[in-house]
């Protein structure tokens, strides 16, 4: 097992529960709404960066997948 | 021992291959605009999208994101052994990335049974045509990833295979980009809207 990888696994597990504990602990608020979305934000670029390797990717779909992500939180945020 | 090469750096060679990509963009895009949908139904009708919400089970949620995300990592584990050459320990991988996926598969069926044993079906109101659309997508791209995932370990493990490194990393993206719409799913259905 590649050690960026395990590391990269606790991260995200420990994002999982930081988020679950965020949301069980607060009435949802504003400041948790955007700390709930950009933990989650995190954890996508993680998986697609690290798990699907994107980082060693041509910067064309580092940079799409970036902005894809960014567009879709930011209009679930200002909708919402 | 050989390790496979492939120069990613090309734009036409993205890990998993152009056409993946392709799907998953388009995922992401068709979830991503349910999700905006979503979003903008809950600002009209806040008590409504409240009180629906307090029906879903957090912990569940919470669970199956951990099964998926534990499931991508022995998936990232298995391409890597791949590319060493080392079938075997990669096969072992892909099992533990079946099971991941299987247990995803069994929570959600307890979490979909109790929700039809309160009543709270796509009719009950449209906070919940929204989660059953959604979640039952989903679902219906993790089923097919198994079915992938089973035929990929297969053909990598017959005595003659012709699977290859680019197969292995499409099979490898289409699971992984059922993590990435649960990241997107989870947040927005089960915790902040």
């Amino acid at each position: 097992m590649k050690k960026s990888l395990v590391i990269t696994y606790g991260t995200l597990i420990l994002l999982t529960w930081t988020t679950a504990l965020i949301s069980a602990s607060n009435a949802i608020s504003e400041i948790t709404f955007f700390l709930i979305m950009g933990i989650s934000a995190i954890k996508f670029l993680m998986v697609a960066f690290q798990f699907m390797e994107l980082k060693k990717a041509n910067p064309f779909w580092k940079t799409s997948l970036s902005i894809a992500l960014a567009l879709i939180i930011l209009l679930i945020v200002f909708v919402g | 021992m050989t390790t496979l090469k492939i120069d990613y750096k090309n734009i036409y060679y993205p890990p998993g291959g152009i056409l993946m990509w392709i799907i998953i963009f388009l995922e992401l895009i068709t979830f991503g605009m349910a999700l905006v949908a979503f979003s903008f139904y809950a600002s009209e009708q806040p008590e409504l999208f409240h009180h629906s919400r307090l029906h879903l089970n957090t912990t569940f949620g919470a669970v199956n994101t951990v099964f998926l995300l534990t499931s991508g990592f022995f998936m990232a584990n298995a391409v890597l052994e791949f590319k060493e050459n080392n079938r075997n320990k990669s096969s072992l991988y892909f099992k533990l990335a079946m099971l991941g996926g299987l247990l995803f598969l069994i929570l959600k069926s307890v979490e979909y049974y109790q929700k039809l044993e309160a009543g709270l079906t796509p009719e009950t109101n449209v906070f919940f045509a929204f989660y059953w659309l959604l979640t039952a997508f989903h679902l219906i791209h993790v089923i097919m990833g198994l079915v992938i995932l089973v035929w990929t370990n297969y053909g990598m493990m017959r005595k003659i295979s012709d699977t290859s490194i680019e197969d292995v990393e499409a099979c490898a993206a289409f699971w992984h980009m059922c993590d990435l719409i649960w990241l997107l799913l989870f947040p927005v259905l089960y915790l902040i809207l």
